[in-house]
């Protein structure tokens, strides 16, 4: 399990990188660096963790390309990087780093994305957590709103004591991008059960009906793909108070792909996700079949959500009979349909009618 | 009465047909104004073997009424004071409509239809300057038209001084015009026709004073064309009756021969059998049937055992193509990009007529990447600017499937798409065109055919030159591999673990694991030479040896200077180096610059090796081809054979082979194009 390392344990598990690299160039060979392959071909059920990890594939990125030989100069120039925020005291956003980047020479990130993916695989092959490499996130969390109280520490190194209900806006509690023990811990709550929602206008609308009083829960809204904060503070919900997650999203085979990183873990962050992942979350809907059962307005679904929906059929973390059914009967039906077009019988219809139906299935 | 009719008759007939005359459109009867102007400048210049100096400008007089005024000067010989009145005021005036050769002036109406256009549009005359080197000053003259008399009105007629301006040609013109950019401007026709004149310096002024320099990029003058005699596959019953009625000669046969072009004695003699005539008759004594039969024996309709008669093909020196390095030439300075590549073909026949295709494929950055290509379209050296889907010769780079070449294409069909632009030009004695308003080409079997052949050989040079491309940016990659990224993680390792940096070439050598060849051809503007530079590493553990081969413009008239490495004359345009063993991890340089070229004429320089290992940045040496450009030149060094004289007919007999049917010359004029990289198959 991916744990929080010490200074000292960081910077070995760096310099070992460094190390792989120096070792074969005085060996003579191209100087090379070792990590997991990281596609859906690689990720396995962890039964002792519940998640999906990468599996035993490995990738040599060997520098006899020019592409990879920079890949690994800018490694070089990242870890240097962190090495100097570590023994400084700093940190920096993502964002940050790829504009520093720019006077790395050689060594400079073409796109942010390709700095990103780099930090994550020295979380990856160092096992360590971006957090350690004082690298945040730029994505902003999500927001929350329920009875619970949790205290956290603010810039000013004070702790404050929040009621996510009786001491935030409409908007909510905003959950900030480090979650952790050292940030955030939970005190009390009084609630049965959490759930995520996809759409801004969807959680606004439960927030308004009153959904989170009437049926005692926390609503989180996702803010489509969850950020890494927002999966975790999830997690830590859920194990550290017991709670179930119910996850409720648009009818589309990317809400399948959003359930799944939240459930099982992300094919990106497969290193981590016994950290990031809640296995006992559940797929409230949009269904395929609540398609047709409500007889919910819908759009045909466009050739790259059948391209999707045809990956996922192959994709291990769907590979259980339910998933499979519903992947299937979408193909079949060929239709999609998002969250509020429930709106359709009226704006009550989802908090009076669906979601109470919905939640009778699943037994809260 | 009778002459008001005909002041109506010749206002009628212009108006009538403003649109094949090329006034139909205010955009396109300044153009049509400009194209008469240049045209004749030019001509006048060839003709007179001067290098053309031509200055265009146009200026807005009255924005409203779209009246504009055109202003076109030349350094050409200048017309004499006596016949300026009939250039300028008689439609149609002029010697070449009869002679048979290549000109520009074949198409349009002549100068004489601006200065019809210009009175009819703003009543005023235009002015004409004019002088030749003989006399002191310069005649200055307005002149107008009597479209009754077809004939010029002269007014303000003067003497004026010109300074140091030996000759030349001054015409100052007023009419009913609009000036617009785009495809169809005056400024792509002026564009268009500095590519095929190379040796003309164009200076065009618009309307806004911005000024456009084409300047000259050679200052070779385009071979002076020969007028030839007409040939029997091309003539039309009323050209025969005519040149039958018209001849002194005494018999048939003596007619039959010096008339016409192709015609050997005894072809005289066999066209009078089958056409039932006898030798001695004397052709203005012919009747009309008479003249139908000879008629149809020059078509090869009437049969002797069974074949037609045998004549040669008329003889090609009455073209003038403006051959590969000009076109080189004259798309680079029009168009900045890189690669340019051409194709003159050997002269051809089709009906009597001769006629030549030549294309240039200019290739790279600075054109959109993403439309279809630039086609520029000339025909006797004068640019065709309006109905290019109808045009042979964008059928026939239609034809052509140019995916297999590098360029996009949808269906391997229709204009292909890509940063390249295609120069078409024909160049013949009777070009045919669809109409008219001759913009566009008609279709011709024989024309399309070798357009087709020009455009393979050249899509070839293409896709060499892509292919190459690639290799060498491949090749580019693995140096900067080498060269700064593994030394850059070998430092920053070695200072993250505070270790001493390591020695690199092991893992290079690993890396490349490749013998590589790194070549440069660049100007130099100081020496006025084309340096070349090739350096050959060995990247792999063993020791190596090679022959390293480069092709150089030899023919062109290159010299090899300051090649200290030696090395030998392998054939003609091709040297070759044995090099000293290459130890591993180490290199050798040649270094030599070309003499003699100037700047844009050679690019590329074409790298070849002999030996076992691959040499990446290097071809290997097709010996074969080689062999096959030893023998060319031997055959081009070998004495011509025998030349019985100057008598038109035998000449034509050595230089031209017997063909009963005027077919195209198979691909025997190739010669020159078997090179090191056109010729792979």
């Amino acid at each position: 399990m991916a744990e929080r390392k010490s200074i000292e344990e960081t910077k070995t598990a760096l310099h070992d990188v460094v190390r792989e690299m120096y070792d074969r160039i005085v060996k003579g060979e191209p100087p090379t660096m070792t990590l997991p392959v990281r596609t859906k071909n690689n990720i396995g059920f962890d039964p002792k963790l519940g998640v999906y990890k990468y599996g035993k594939k490995q990738t040599i990125r060997d520098a006899t390309s020019l592409g990879s030989a920079k890949q690994l100069l800018r490694a070089l120039h990242v870890i240097e990087f962190i090495e100097s925020m570590i023994d400084d005291g700093k940190s920096s956003t993502l964002r940050e780093m790829y504009y520093i980047s720019e006077g790395w020479g050689l060594g400079k990130f073409q796109s942010q994305n390709e700095s990103n993916n780099l930090a994550e695989d020295l979380e990856i092959v160092t096992r360590c957590l971006r957090e350690d490499f004082k690298l945040r996130p730029e994505e902003d969390g999500a927001r929350m709103i329920g009875n619970l109280t949790l205290r956290e520490r603010n810039r000013r190194g004070e702790w404050m004591r929040i009621n996510a209900r009786d001491d935030v806006g409409d908007s909510g509690y905003g959950v900030p991008y480090n979650v952790e023990a050292e940030k955030i811990e939970f005190l009390e709550h009084d609630i049965n059960f959490i759930m995520a929602i996809e759409t801004g206008g969807m959680f606004d609308r439960l927030v308004e009906n009153g959904f989170d009083e009437d049926f005692n829960c926390a609503l989180l809204h996702l803010k489509g793909q969850p950020a890494r904060s927002t999966r975790r503070i999830m997690k830590r919900m859920s194990e550290e108070w017991d709670l179930p997650v119910v996850v409720f999203l648009d009818g589309d085979p990317w809400s399948f792909r959003i359930f799944a990183s939240i459930a099982y873990g992300a094919i990106k962050t497969a290193h981590i996700s016994e950290y990031l992942a809640t296995p006992t979350s559940t797929y409230l809907g949009i269904t395929a079949d609540d398609i047709l059962a409500y007889d919910l307005p819908s759009d045909d679904l466009s050739k790259k959500d059948i391209e999707a929906l045809n990956a996922e059929l192959s994709d291990p973390r769907f590979a259980d009979g339910w998933w499979q059914e519903q992947i299937n009967m979408m193909l079949e039906v060929g239709k999609k349909a998002e969250q509020q077009s429930l709106a359709k019988y009226g704006l009550d219809f989802v908090t009076e009618t669906y979601l109470p139906e919905k939640l009778q299935q699943l037994g809260l | 009465m009778a002459a008001n009719q005909k002041q109506v008759a010749i206002s009628e007939f212009f108006e009538k047909n403003k649109h094949f005359l090329g006034f139909d459109t205010l955009n396109r009867a300044l153009i049509t104004a400009v194209k008469e102007a240049v045209d004749n400048a030019l001509d006048a210049c060839e003709e007179a073997r001067i290098l053309p100096d031509i200055v265009v400008k146009i200026t807005k007089l009255d924005n409203k009424k779209d009246i504009l005024q055109l202003e076109v000067e030349d350094n050409g010989p200048g017309i004499p004071r006596a016949s300026i009145e009939k250039v300028f005021g008689q439609l149609l005036f002029g010697s070449r409509f009869h002679a048979i050769r290549q000109s520009r002036g074949q198409q349009g109406i002549g100068i004489t239809g601006v200065v019809m256009y210009s009175q009819l549009t703003t009543g005023d005359p235009t002015h004409v300057e004019s002088k030749i080197a003989k006399e002191a000053t310069a005649v200055s003259v307005d002149i107008g038209l009597d479209t009754r008399k077809n004939k010029a009105i002269k007014s303000n007629q003067d003497r004026i001084d010109w300074g140091d301006k030996v000759h030349g040609l001054k015409v100052k013109t007023k009419m009913k015009a609009k000036y617009q950019r785009g495809r169809q401007s005056v400024w792509q026709y002026l564009r268009m026709t500095s590519i095929v004149n190379p040796h003309a310096d164009i200076l065009f002024i618009d309307p806004d004073g911005e000024k456009h320099h084409w300047q000259r990029v050679t200052e070779r003058l385009p071979g002076r064309v020969e007028a030839i005699k007409p040939h029997p596959n091309g003539i039309e019953l009323g050209q025969l009756q005519r040149l039958c009625s018209e001849s002194s000669e005494s018999r048939m046969t003596t007619f039959l021969r010096r008339t016409f072009s192709g015609v050997s004695g005894r072809a005289a003699k066999e066209l009078c059998e089958v056409s039932e005539l006898e030798e001695k008759l004397k052709p203005k004594s012919l009747t009309p049937q008479q003249v139908r039969a000879l008629l149809e024996a020059f078509q090869g309709e009437r049969l002797l055992k069974g074949k037609p008669v045998k004549l040669l093909n008329p003889p090609t020196s009455c073209l003038s193509p403006i051959e590969e390095l000009l076109i080189k030439k004259g798309l680079s300075k029009t168009i900045d990009s890189k690669f340019v590549t051409t194709m003159t073909r050997a002269p051809s026949v089709t009906q009597g007529n001769p006629f030549q295709v030549e294309v240039g494929l200019i290739f790279g950055d600075g054109m959109a990447a993403d439309k279809p290509v630039e086609i520029l379209r000339f025909a006797n050296r004068v640019p065709l600017m309006y109905q290019q889907g109808g045009c042979l010769l964008t059928k026939a780079i239609e034809s052509v499937d140019w995916r297999q070449y590098g360029l996009d294409q949808a269906g391997g069909r229709g204009v292909p798409k890509g940063p390249a632009a295609i120069l078409v030009h024909l160049a013949s004695t009777n070009v045919q065109f669809t109409s008219e308003a001759k913009e566009a080409l008609s279709d011709n079997e024989t024309v399309m055919e070798e357009a087709r052949k020009a455009m393979l050989e050249m899509g070839r040079g293409l896709r060499k030159h892509l292919e190459k491309q690639k290799k060498m940016g491949k090749t580019k990659e693995k140096f900067e591999l080498i060269n700064d990224i593994i030394p850059a993680i070998a430092e920053k390792s070695a200072a993250l673990l505070e270790l001493p940096v390591p020695d690199l070439a092991g893992s290079i050598t690993k890396i490349m694991s490749a013998v590589i060849a790194e070549t440069t051809t660049t100007w130099n503007k100081e020496t006025k030479q084309t340096d070349v530079h090739i350096t050959l590493y060995n990247y792999t553990s063993r020791a190596r040896s090679y022959t390293m081969l480069v092709n150089w413009p030899e023919r062109q008239g290159a010299t090899m200077v300051g090649n200290e490495l030696g090395g030998r004359k392998e054939a003609m345009g091709v040297w070759a180096w044995k090099l000293e063993t290459l130890q591993p991890g180490s290199r050798t340089v040649i270094t030599y610059s070309l003499d003699g070229l100037e700047k844009g004429d050679w690019n590329e320089t074409d790298v070849f090796y002999r030996g076992s290992q691959e040499v990446i940045g290097a071809t290997k040496m097709d010996e074969k081809l080689l062999e096959e450009i030893r023998r060319q030149e031997e055959a081009l060094n070998a004495p011509p054979p025998d030349d019985k004289g100057d008598e038109d007919d035998s000449a034509e007999e050595t230089s031209v082979p017997e063909t009963v049917e005027v077919e195209p010359s198979a691909p025997t004029g190739d010669t020159k194009q078997t090179t090191l990289f056109g010729g792979d198959y």
